[in-house]
């Protein structure tokens, strides 16, 4: 699994700078690092067995009123898309949804690009935003596009995707 | 019992509080007998009313109902568990068992060949059987008395009443008028 870097710790700051009050998510080794401080610092978390699940507690969730948003890995849009385009997105509720991406450089694994190459155009085509945040990125930048990216869903009543490349091995490098 | 009894039970016993309605014929019916701000019809979102039900409870809109079809509940069955385990305060899972995808030429479910009750039972979820409406009435008005979740199965009938129009409303009102139904709900429940 990977553990948590300057990359992962900025997440963790936009979340809570936002002021993040609950969120579910459905458990990935490289999501994790993301989780796990949330949890540590108090952030109310909601298990998830499956992403669309995910998407309708934490859209419940927002309809209540609560900060919440959806933590889990990309390759789960699989299961996640009907419930974001006929629910999130076709019911303007303001839903951040925090994703590791999976498939490119610093993969491990023979199949899953097969799935998580397509995510991007996939949300594309449904009309869903999505910010990337990759290695050439710098710290400020993926903290302030994980906080805006989460108020952004708010005010303009959308589901907002941000898709954090957490496996590129450049990642290590920086600071 | 018809359907459409077990909704106007429903709607009788959860008339002021949310109601989260699963998609198809079942949510035109429910519009046709009380169209309230307090339902939020979930048009084409199959199997999401019992997760979206839950995350409501969990941000304290309970107590409140979310009615699910044997059909969509099977669709989303992981979701029963989740509530388990998440033990949302205040959410009443109402199945209408009909043993048959009424809304797609009637088509059968796993439901004929296997016991939603006992499914429940063995997660853990407080679960009530009915087959008629007083005790429909009668499980319903405990289930929105407990603390925690709970479930009612009805069986019901199985077809669709044609007759029923369509329900053409755009999902952003619908979303909308249900927020503003929540929002004039602050402070009670």
């Amino acid at each position: 699994m990977s553990g948590r870097t300057w990359a992962s710790n900025a997440v963790v700051q936009g979340l809570l700078e936002w002021g993040i009050e609950d969120f579910t998510y459905v458990p990935s080794s490289h999501i994790a690092p993301v989780v796990r401080p949330l949890q540590e610092q108090g952030v109310r978390s909601y298990l998830a067995a499956r992403e669309e699940e995910g998407v309708g507690i934490a859209g419940g969730l927002v309809l209540g009123g609560r900060k919440a948003a959806l933590l889990m890995q990309d390759n789960g849009f699989g299961n996640a898309l009907t419930a974001l385009a006929t629910f999130a997105k076709a019911y303007h509720v303001g839903l951040p949804v925090i994703a590791n991406a999976r498939g490119g450089p610093g993969e491990y694994n023979a199949m899953i690009h097969s799935f998580s190459e397509a995510v991007p155009d996939l949300l594309g085509a449904l009309g869903i935003r999505v910010e990337l945040l990759g290695p050439s990125d710098p710290r400020r930048v993926w903290q302030a596009t994980t906080r805006s990216a989460a108020e952004l869903a708010v005010v303009t009543r959308r589901p907002i995707v941000v898709l954090l490349d957490l496996l590129h091995p450049g990642i290590g490098e920086q600071e | 019992m018809k359907r459409r009894e077990a909704l106007e039970i429903i709607d009788e016993v959860f008339r002021d509080r949310p109601l989260v309605m699963t998609c198809g014929a079942p949510a035109r019916e429910l519009a046709s007998i009380a169209r309230r701000d307090s339902h939020l019809y979930l048009l084409d979102s199959m199997g999401l009313a019992a997760a979206v039900g839950a995350g409501l409870a969990l941000a304290g809109k309970g107590p409140l109902a979310a009615v699910e079809g044997d059909g969509s509940l099977l669709m989303g069955f992981s979701v029963l568990p989740t509530i388990h385990a998440l033990a949302p305060p205040g959410l009443t899972l109402v199945v209408l068992d009909n043993h048959e995808h009424a809304s797609a030429d009637r088509m059968p479910t796993h439901a004929a060949v296997v016991s939603l009750g006992s499914a429940c039972r063995g997660i853990g979820l407080p679960t009530e059987e009915v087959d008629d409406g007083s005790g429909l009435r009668s499980a319903l008005a405990d289930a929105r008395a407990a603390v925690g979740p709970s479930v009612v199965i009805a069986r019901i009938e199985g077809g669709n009443d044609p007759a029923v129009p369509l329900l053409l409303e755009d999902p952003v009102t619908i979303g909308d008028r249900f927020r503003r139904f929540l929002s004039s709900q602050e402070g009670e429940g």
